[in-house]
């Protein structure tokens, strides 16, 4: 009964306490952008994907939140206008291959551009190294240290090590996602 | 008056257009609210609405603005409102072309374009086509195939009509797809099957064999679509004229026999298609055409507007390559010309003009004075040119064609439309000296009435030129005079210039022009009085060769060379004084009356550029030009080689005071070669000096280049009519015929010969027209100029005609006062013509001309330059 009771609250709670989110999505190219979303979508996972060219565009419910994700391709070109698609959401994710250690550089170098972007200031970033279920893949003190992390100050600033294809951490991406939903107001 | 009159046309309109006074910074502001979260629809399709209303009314975003606002609206891919989507994919596709990185929707476009909402997918299509480079197609390669071959026909269509625009940009992978084409034309659906057709067509146009046979393959088959088979006869008929068959093989022809069964198709879209093109082809004969022919007499008289016009406008187009064939069809014409509909009455009548008998045209005038003032400007000017085309079959009807035409320029009418009748009156006068006093009087009354200024100005200027050698010039006094009076500046002063040529080439009047130009000096403008004060100067000096140089032949320069010629003196050494002489000048625009008078063109006429500016901007390129001078001519160009050889040369010579340019430009044909260092070599004739040759380093298939050959001039004029032998030579790299690229480093020499080259004459004359030769002709009669003349039997003509037209073309000199046309039933006749020799030497030439057994001809030059005076006497000889 009580149960019951419960779930009605809850249900009335989603009519009046429905959340809305919106958050960017980028990275370099075959980092698991498309894939990420796709996971945390319909939580299907698949290996043969194509570049994105352009970007897509997401709605996904969870709970009383829905979350609307921008996800922007990560091929060089596109990288000039993740910027625009990062004004004023709730959240930037970056994701980084933490498997591919060559690239780590250029991701760096383009994550540091981004966030110095005046127009993005204090938007808080997530940075999710993907792909941990690969033999030599970085952990997160790795990411941080190699992704020079620590020398972001001026926001809220996030790392976790996932994988989409275990579905490892992806619980807790989203706890992080849905508690951003209501730390900031536009 | 003007802007009280649009304040009440305001008032009358009603209700406003609600777009009518954006502005576009505020509303490039509005499209933050595409940002906004959630989106709100309607707003957002009302401000799209307000965007693509600015872009065509004209307005221009610059690049950022436009990248600004589509990164905005692709913000709005998240709405699922099919209204806004739509509107989004036309935002896309007008700013496609102005935005940066507009790739950015792609992935977006082909989501829709191959999901399950079957209305975003035709218009994702487009919009994804118009975004897309020749580079990006790969990606999108695979959908587009899909989509060809969709079994929704809105989807197909798009798919096909896009891939038809991709073509032009990036054929070679189009090619690709002619299978799903090929699939596509199986379709039930007519439109899809028409534009795969076309599609198809365009894939294989370059290949004569694959048209044929696919044309071969769908003549036999049964397409389904009409528009599908008017596109197939629009081939056939390609074909039909490339094959260029004599008219007995051409009926037997299967390509011919198909049109020909389409005459019995049940859709009257394809009977008219295929009449209209059996009456187009070139090599027919009286029984292929005349069951096209009947079909046309059938569709006037059929109830339908659409059909009357259409058939009434073919028998318009063809009446001058048909007239017997058309005028069977003359009753149901007849008919036509009360018809309500005023287009097709109008093509009727002027169709009757056309091919209409000398005794009828009173008649027809008669009748479209009855509906000329219920027709439209744009109609009335397809009367003036039916008009004009009958003036020049019939010159004995000018009174009544006059009478018509001066009652047309009383009545209301724009700008183009009174343009075109006072063209026709201008072109009656300048071909028939019998037309030459009423036409003027006409004119005359018409500027006492006239809101064009332009139109009056050349009316004005027109008098100057013709009004003193009337009967009686005194009469155009009062008309002229009455304009400085009454008209605005421009027109004051165009009023002037004329007083001043009476008073330059009719010493009666003199007294009183000086007395009239005396009165203008204290006019209030500027301009008027400058030329007032100029022209008195002049005439009060009373030297007739002040008044031949300053008055009556005023040098008309080509301006675009005259400004290079001064830029170039004044960076000189400034030492020479200008030389105004060695400008070429300007040409002059010989109107053309074309026998295609029923296409009304609204496209605004290019601006003539003659073949000295032309080539004066190209030769510019070359180094070390300027050291030759400015250009005196250039002459037009001509063909060295037959037409379908293995490389195709034509040559432009272009003169300048000592040297030539000979310019060549070369055409390898040979997909299977490429060529480099590209030179002609010329064998040359005593006297002459090559100074420079300039390759062109490499040709390539199907590609223009140009190579020149600079050369001097010999010294004594006399010796420099010659003949040039030609050698085209170069080195022949064999290439793959696909990429163009040689296959190897190694070439070798090779030459083909060209045909001969010949300096005349004419190349080096600059034809001037004298508007007083007689004038200009007396003054010559001084120390400075020397004379040469001679006497000579033409006996390869045998009329007086013909004789004219050789001595000009072999003098390539200008002829004064219409003397160029012979009146007929004479015996005798005088031409006078003139031109500059390179150099700046005047040139003049009187001949005459007297009919007995063959031709006689008496010929007097008068030049500055002996040695010019007797070439030009022994170019004849």
């Amino acid at each position: 009964m009580l149960a019951l009771i419960n779930r009605i609250l809850d249900w009335f709670k989603g009519i009046f306490w429905k959340e809305e989110m919106e958050l960017t999505l980028v990275g370099l190219q075959f980092s698991g952008k498309t894939t990420f979303v796709n996971v945390i979508a319909s939580g299907q996972f698949a290996e043969d994907m194509i570049p994105t060219v352009g970007f897509n565009m997401r709605k996904i419910t969870n709970g009383n939140v829905t979350i609307k994700v921008w996800d922007i391709g990560g091929q060089p070109r596109f990288r000039s206008m993740w910027e625009r698609y990062c004004r004023g959401v709730n959240a930037i994710v970056y994701m980084v291959d933490a498997a591919d250690l060559d690239k780590l550089e250029a991701s760096r170098n383009e994550l540091h551009s981004l966030l110095d972007k005046p127009q993005l200031n204090g938007i808080p970033v997530l940075v999710l190294g993907n792909k941990r279920d690969l033999p030599g893949a970085l952990d997160e003190t790795g990411l941080i240290e190699r992704m020079n992390l620590s020398s972001i100050q001026d926001r809220e600033i996030c790392c976790y090590s996932i994988s989409c294809k275990e579905k490892d951490n992806i619980d807790i991406t989203l706890q992080w996602l849905i508690q951003h939903s209501k730390s900031q107001s536009r | 008056m003007g802007s009280f009159r649009r304040e009440k046309d305001e008032e009358e309109d009603g209700p406003t257009n609600a777009y009518q006074n954006l502005e576009k910074t505020s509303v490039l502001q509005e499209t933050r609210t595409f940002n906004e979260t959630p989106v709100n629809a309607r707003k957002c399709i009302h401000i799209l609405t307000k965007i693509l209303y600015l872009i065509n009314q004209g307005e221009q975003l610059v690049a950022r603005e436009a990248t600004d606002c589509f990164f905005a609206m692709t913000k709005l891919f998240q709405s699922k409102d099919i209204v806004l989507r739509r509107m989004v994919y036309l935002g896309i596709k007008e700013l496609s072309s102005i935005a940066e990185d507009v790739i950015i929707v792609t992935s977006s476009l082909t989501k829709d374009m191959t999901g399950k909402e079957d209305l975003y997918r035709a218009a994702a299509i487009r919009a994804l086509c118009s975004i897309t480079d020749p580079t990006m197609l790969q990606a999108v390669e695979r959908y587009m195939k899909q989509c060809i071959v969709d079994k929704n026909a809105a989807v197909s269509c798009a798919a096909l009509v896009s891939s038809l625009r991709l073509a032009s940009t990036a054929g070679d992978v189009v090619k690709r797809w002619a299978n799903e084409a090929q699939e596509a034309m199986n379709s039930d659906n007519i439109m899809v099957q028409y534009h795969a057709l076309g599609l198809l067509y365009h894939i294989r146009k370059s290949d004569r064999l694959a048209v044929s046979k696919l044309v071969n393959k769908l003549t036999r088959g049964s397409l389904k679509s009409p528009y599908a088979v008017c596109m197939l006869i629009r081939i056939a008929c390609k074909l039909i004229e490339e094959e260029d068959l004599p008219a007995e093989e051409l009926s037997d022809s299967p390509l011919y026999t198909f049109i020909e069964t389409c005459l019995r198709h049940k859709s009257e879209m394809v009977i008219y298609e295929a009449a209209h093109a059996i009456v187009n082809i070139k090599n027919t004969n009286p029984r292929m055409l005349s069951p096209a022919f009947s079909i046309l007499q059938l569709f006037c008289g059929s109830p339908k507007a659409t059909l009357r016009f259409a058939a009434v406008r073919t028998l318009n187009k063809v009446a001058m390559t048909h007239p017997a064939a058309v005028t069977t069809c003359n009753l149901d014409l007849e008919g036509l010309i009360t018809d309500s509909n005023r287009s097709v009455a109008t093509l009727a009548i002027t169709t009757l003009l056309k091919t209409g008998a000398e005794s009828s045209v009173e008649r027809l005038m008669k009748q479209i004075s009855t509906f000329v003032a219920e027709i439209s400007d744009e109609f009335k000017v397809v009367v003036v040119q039916a008009i004009c085309a009958l003036c020049a079959k019939y010159p004995r009807k000018h009174t009544v064609l006059m009478n018509f035409l001066s009652g047309m320029l009383r009545e209301e009418g724009g700008l183009e439309y009174k343009t075109s009748i006072v063209d026709t009156i201008i072109t009656i006068i300048e071909e028939n000296a019998d037309a030459k006093e009423s036409g003027l009087s006409h004119l005359c009354e018409f500027i006492e009435d006239c809101e064009h200024v332009s139109l009056a100005v050349r009316i004005l200027h027109l008098l100057g030129k013709e009004g003193p050698f009337a009967a009686t010039p005194s009469k155009y006094i009062r008309f002229i005079y009455n304009r400085v009076i009454l008209e605005s500046p421009i027109v004051r002063a165009a009023a002037v210039t004329a007083l001043a040529q009476f008073g330059a080439s009719c010493p009666a009047l003199l007294a009183n022009i000086l007395v009239l130009l005396g009165r203008c000096q204290m006019d209030p403008d500027d301009e008027v009085r400058d030329r007032a004060t100029y022209y008195l100067t002049i005439l009060n000096t009373a030297k007739p060769e002040l008044y031949k140089n300053y008055i009556i032949e005023r040098e008309n320069c080509s301006l675009a060379l005259l400004e290079k010629a001064l830029s170039d003196h004044l960076n000189g050494d400034l030492q020479t004084h200008f030389d105004i002489s060695v400008v070429p000048k300007a040409a002059i625009v010989k109107h053309e009356i074309s026998n295609d008078i029923m296409m009304v063109t609204s496209a605004p006429r290019a601006p003539k550029i003659t073949r000295e500016e032309e080539s004066a901007a190209r030769l510019a390129q070359l180094p070390g030009i300027q050291v030759l001078g400015p250009i005196h001519r250039s002459t037009a160009p001509i063909q060295l080689t037959e037409s379908e050889t293995e490389y195709t040369v034509q040559c432009i010579k272009h003169i300048f005071a000592q040297h030539v340019v000979f310019q060549f430009d070369c055409l390898n044909t040979l997909s299977e070669q490429f060529l480099e260092n590209v030179r002609v070599e010329l064998t040359l004739p005593e006297g002459y000096t090559t100074r420079a040759i300039i390759p062109c380093p490499k040709l390539a298939y199907n590609e223009l280049q140009t190579t020149f050959v600079i050369v001097e001039f010999p010294p004594d004029p006399s010796s420099s009519i010659a003949t040039f032998g030609a050698t085209l030579r170069f080195v022949v790299k064999d290439c793959d015929p696909v990429t163009g690229e040689p296959d190897s480093d190694e070439g070798y020499d090779d030459e083909y010969m060209l045909e001969d080259l010949e300096i005349t004459v004419a190349d080096q004359i600059q034809k001037i027209k004298k508007n007083n030769f007689q004038v200009a002709w007396d003054a010559a009669d001084s120390e400075e100029w020397l004379q040469a003349e001679d006497t000579f039997v033409l006996s390869a003509v045998n009329n007086l005609q013909d004789a004219v037209n050789t001595i000009i073309k072999i003098l390539g000199l200008g002829a004064a006062n219409l003397s160029e046309k012979v009146p007929e039933g004479t015996h005798l006749h005088t031409v006078h013509c003139s031109g500059t020799f390179r150099g700046g030497v005047e040139v003049l030439v009187r001949a005459k001309l007297a009919l007995s057994e063959g031709v006689t001809l008496n010929l007097t030059v008068r030049s500055t330059d002996q040695d010019v005076a007797e070439l030009i006497t022994a170019a004849i000889g």
